[in-house]
């Protein structure tokens, strides 16, 4: 097993070494030619294609490629490359046809969000490991229904036991909203623990007006908002990573599309070498 | 639901026997000779009688002269008794042309292709229409694939010139142990001359050793003639001893067993115990502070290894099979010539085998033979820990074989009986992105089932997912009642036949680590199947398979992008702790 470091090392030479090649390439061709644009459009293109390649290997997981990790240390890789590629395709300049800025922008955002990506990829799973239960995405839901009629089985059963109504009202009011509803989008975009703390400051408030038998209640209460609360966590990071990959990949085919065409287009107005 | 009617009636473990109808005939003649002669019959129940046992359980084989009868390396599930001619153990690695094993074939590309195209879209489909006469069959497949692929080994005499060996006689056993400890075979056993020999399969065996005293100690004294020298060999200081002394040695090794055979029936309980009241119910081998009285060398199973600390205990490592205990005690005895007491408790994790050699006759025939220099370097070399004289890293608990792994780490393996994995799969929490192209692949090489659950036990952000580990002791096996689980016989992995699977859920149970998962079954059109008597829905038993037959191996660890997925032996803590610190 090689270790994370050496493999970041390797590879990064190995991108470094394979991109002063293609500038030297380019720059030559520019020296004899005139013009490289066509060597850089097609290297470009090829790039694009294999990047995109990834989404097919992981459809096919039955075929034997090479393992998915290799893909995708050599898809950063690559697509970081893109970048210097790019801008030796377009001389530096920013582009001015529709189709060509078409481009630019798909290319741009898929390449932004591929880096955003890699950075919530690496930092998300600690975040998520740190809290105290792992949970499945899919079973989220059915979680939450469950913590839910705890918590209002111990609050009834309180009620019954206690006589008293105080936690129970604090429960209808306060907390059955939280344990029912799910979390707003804005907590989606932006995880945070301010709910978490506000009922958990109000519980403790409470506790001065409880019953003894309601102050066990109280307790089971902590723990449930708690649980909640990271459950939430959970769904709101899960979904992100989820949907950022979801929107990486929306990008790619339509940049596709679009790069095939515009290399078409090229090659027509180039005096149909085609 | 045209396939409702198939699975008539639930077979049994009796319903088909072990090979050709043993005749009562055959069953007299067995039991006129050793060691049947001396079973006790009216020791078995009237469900399992002696004769029966016999009967079912039991094989009788004709072998030609070189033909192989057992292989090393091989897992077999049964033991052997020479009826007529003689057996001929060899007991140093035989070159591999000769032992003929099969090359494993797995599918090209477009095989590949075809399967992930057919996977139906519900779970659960069985194409296969399952006739009454494959669903039951006998477990034992070492035998006749080893005759159907006829391995001979043609010039004996030269092949052996190189190898010791040891011939056994009409009366003699063996094998016994690999059958029951449900671990590899270690030596290869040849025809030598025309052969016939009884095979007993390991179901059978288990209920005679456990009726009876006269087969056990029959086996032992075998395994003392035959194979223990071997044994004794591989252990540190040994190797080298002169013949004589090693004669000693051999003499006066004791056998001991420790723990339960089954001891899945407890895991749940024990696991579900406060640690320390855990940790007091594993079995006692040796005490730490008691004195010292030789080596303990483990013959199959896990022992942990722990000392004192606060007010309970902390484990140290864990022992497998061949690696011993109380060598740094019992040379530092011999050094400073006072009772030197145990440094560590050893305890037994499940079923543990152990040989104790006294430590009069290390002193006297090994500690002897060899200067103080040399003692002092073996006492550092295979220090688990440290005694008061020797340690090869001061303020450092182990020596040198074991890899530190951080102790609570350790303590959850061991707790847990996850030691017990040979392919465990563990999940790295801090990497994984929760994106289930495990879960999907293994579904895709799996006619759309996934085969394990991504989510289990967790110590930090290590995870031990729910997948089968293929484990060491596969406990699973023990009642299964046709055999549909078992080992490959080459590999090792722990496999279902879906075809003589008759849902009885008896691995599921047993599994301690909840690894197999009972499913409903459906037929090729997607309906779910019914037994026909029950007119309950027909369930299978299924689990991972190591992907056996894909060409990239296991496809969960090769389908996550993250390396946050492997499989692994966790009977290794080198492997453990080099995964960790990537
Ligand atoms: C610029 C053109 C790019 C294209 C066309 C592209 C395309 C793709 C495709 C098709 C996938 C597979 C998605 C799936 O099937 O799940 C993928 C995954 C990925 N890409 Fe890109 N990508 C590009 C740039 C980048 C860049 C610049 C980075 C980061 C440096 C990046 C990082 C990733 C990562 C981390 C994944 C996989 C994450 C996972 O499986 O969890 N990509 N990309
Ligand atoms: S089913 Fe369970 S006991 Fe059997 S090999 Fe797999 S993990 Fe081990
Ligand atoms: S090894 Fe294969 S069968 Fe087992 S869990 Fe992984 S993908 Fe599934
Ligand atoms: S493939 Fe890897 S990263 Fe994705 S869920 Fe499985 S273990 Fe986690």
């Amino acid at each position: 097993m090689k270790s994370f470091v050496s493999r970041r090392l390797y590879s990064a030479t190995l991108m470094v070494v394979v991109l002063a090649l293609l500038v030297y390439w380019t720059l030559q061709q520019k020296w004899t030619l005139g013009h490289s644009s066509f060597g850089t459009g097609y290297v470009l293109l090829a790039t694009l294609f294999f990047l995109a390649l990834y989404n097919i290997r992981k459809k096919l997981p039955v075929l034997p490629w090479a393992s998915s990790s290799d893909w995708l240390q050599a898809h950063v890789y690559v697509a970081l490359g893109t970048a210097v590629l790019f801008g030796l395709h377009v001389d530096w300049r920013l582009p001015t046809g529709f189709l060509e800025s078409t481009i630019a922008v798909l290319y741009g955002a898929t390449f932004v969000s591929g880096i955003v990506g890699l950075i919530w990829t690496r930092t998300i799973p600690a975040k998520l490991a740190r809290v105290s239960e792992e949970v499945i995405y899919e079973r989220i839901p059915m979680l939450r229904s469950q913590l839910c009629e705890r918590a209002q089985e111990a609050v009834l059963e309180a009620v019954r036991s206690s006589g008293a109504t105080t936690l129970g009202e604090f429960y209808s009011e306060r907390l059955h909203p939280y344990f029912e509803s799910s979390r707003r989008i804005g907590y989606f975009v932006r995880p945070n623990s301010r709910l978490r703390r506000r009922l958990l400051a109000e519980l403790t408030e409470m506790n001065r007006y409880l019953s003894p038998d309601e102050r066990e209640t109280c307790e089971i209460l902590f723990a449930l908002v708690r649980r909640r609360d990271d459950l939430d966590f959970h769904a709101a990071m899960q979904w992100r990573l989820k949907m950022w990959l979801f929107l990486h990949l929306g990008l790619t085919y339509p940049l596709l599309a679009v790069a095939s065409v515009h290399g078409l287009v090229a090659h027509l107005f180039d005096g149909g070498v085609l | 639901m045209p396939q409702m009617e198939v699975i008539a009636n639930r077979p049994r473990r009796w319903d088909v026997p072990f090979g050709d109808a043993m005749r009562e005939e055959d069953v007299d003649k067995l039991l006129q000779i050793e060691p049947f002669r001396s079973i006790d019959a009216e020791r078995f129940p009237a469900t399992l009688p002696l004769r029966g046992i016999l009967k079912n359980d039991a094989r009788v084989n004709y072998y030609p002269d070189g033909a192989i009868i057992v292989r090393e390396n091989d897992y077999g599930s049964s033991a052997f008794l020479v009826l007529q001619g003689r057996a001929r153990v060899v007991l140093a690695g035989l070159p591999e042309e000769v032992l003929g094993r099969p090359a494993q074939t797995k599918p090209g590309f477009l095989k590949s292709m075809l399967r992930q195209w057919r996977n139906p879209s519900l779970p659960e489909v069985r194409n296969q229409v399952a006739f009454e006469s494959d669903l039951v069959s006998n477990d034992s497949h070492e035998v006749d694939e080893l005759a159907e692929t006829r391995v001979f080994v043609q010039d004996v005499p030269r092949l052996l010139e190189n190898s010791r060996s040891v011939v056994l006689h009409a009366g003699e056993f063996f094998g016994e142990l690999a059958a029951l400890t449900r671990s590899p075979r270690t030596a290869t056993v040849l025809a030598d001359g025309e052969a016939v020999l009884l095979e007993l399969r390991w179901q059978g065996l288990r209920d005679l050793m456990r009726r009876t005293d006269a087969l056990r100690q029959h086996i032992e004294r075998l395994y003392r003639d035959n194979s223990l020298r071997v044994h004794l060999r591989e252990t540190p200081l040994l190797a080298q001893l002169p013949t004589e002394h090693l004669e000693a040695v051999a003499a006066a090794v004791r056998f001991e067993t420790h723990g339960d055979f089954q001891w899945q029936d407890t895991y749940e309980p024990y696991t579900s115990k406060p640690a320390a009241d855990a940790f007091a119910s594993e079995p006692l081998i040796v005490e730490e502070g008691s004195p010292c009285e030789g080596l303990v060398l483990i013959r199959s199973g896990f022992a942990r290894l722990s000392h004192h600390f606060g007010n309970g205990h902390r484990t140290i490592a864990y022992l497998g099979k061949g690696q011993v205990f109380g060598l740094g005690e019992s040379i530092e005895q011999v050094a400073v010539e006072e009772p030197v007491r145990a440094k560590a408790s050893l305890r037994a994790l499940g079923h543990v085998d152990v040989l104790r050699i006294p430590q009069e006759v290390m002193r006297d025939h090994v500690y002897c033979n060899l200067p103080e220099h040399l003692l002092a370097e073996a006492a550092k070399k295979h220090a688990l820990y440290c005694t008061k004289h020797f340690c090869s890293q001061p303020g450092k608990t182990l020596g040198g074989e074991q890899t530190q792994v951080e102790t609570p780490l350790l303590e959850f393996l061991v707790e847990r009986r996850f030691i017990n994995g040979a392919q465990a799969m563990l999940v790295d929490l801090d990497r994984c992105t929760r994106c289930d192209d495990c879960v999907r692949a293994c579904a895709a090489t799996h006619n759309n089932n996934p085969r394990f659950i991504r989510h289990g036990p967790r110590h930090g952000s290590t995870m031990v997912a729910h997948a089968c580990m293929h484990c060491v002791d596969p406990v699973c096996m023990i009642g299964c009642p046709t055999g549909a689980i078992g080992r490959d016989m080459a590999t090792g992995v722990v496999e279902i036949n879906d075809l003589t699977c008759i849902g009885c859920s008896t691995c599921a149970e047993s599994c301690p680590y909840g690894n197999v998962r009972m499913v409903e079954a459906r037929d090729a059109g997607g309906a779910i199947m019914f037994d026909e008597v029950t007119q309950q829905p027909i369930h299978k038993a299924t689990k991972c398979d190591l992907c056996v037959d894909q060409p990239m191996g296991p496809a969960c660890q090769h389908a996550c992008p993250h390396d946050a997925l492997v499989r692994m032996d966790l009977g290794n803590l080198g492997e453990l702790s080099h995964w960790m610190s990537r």
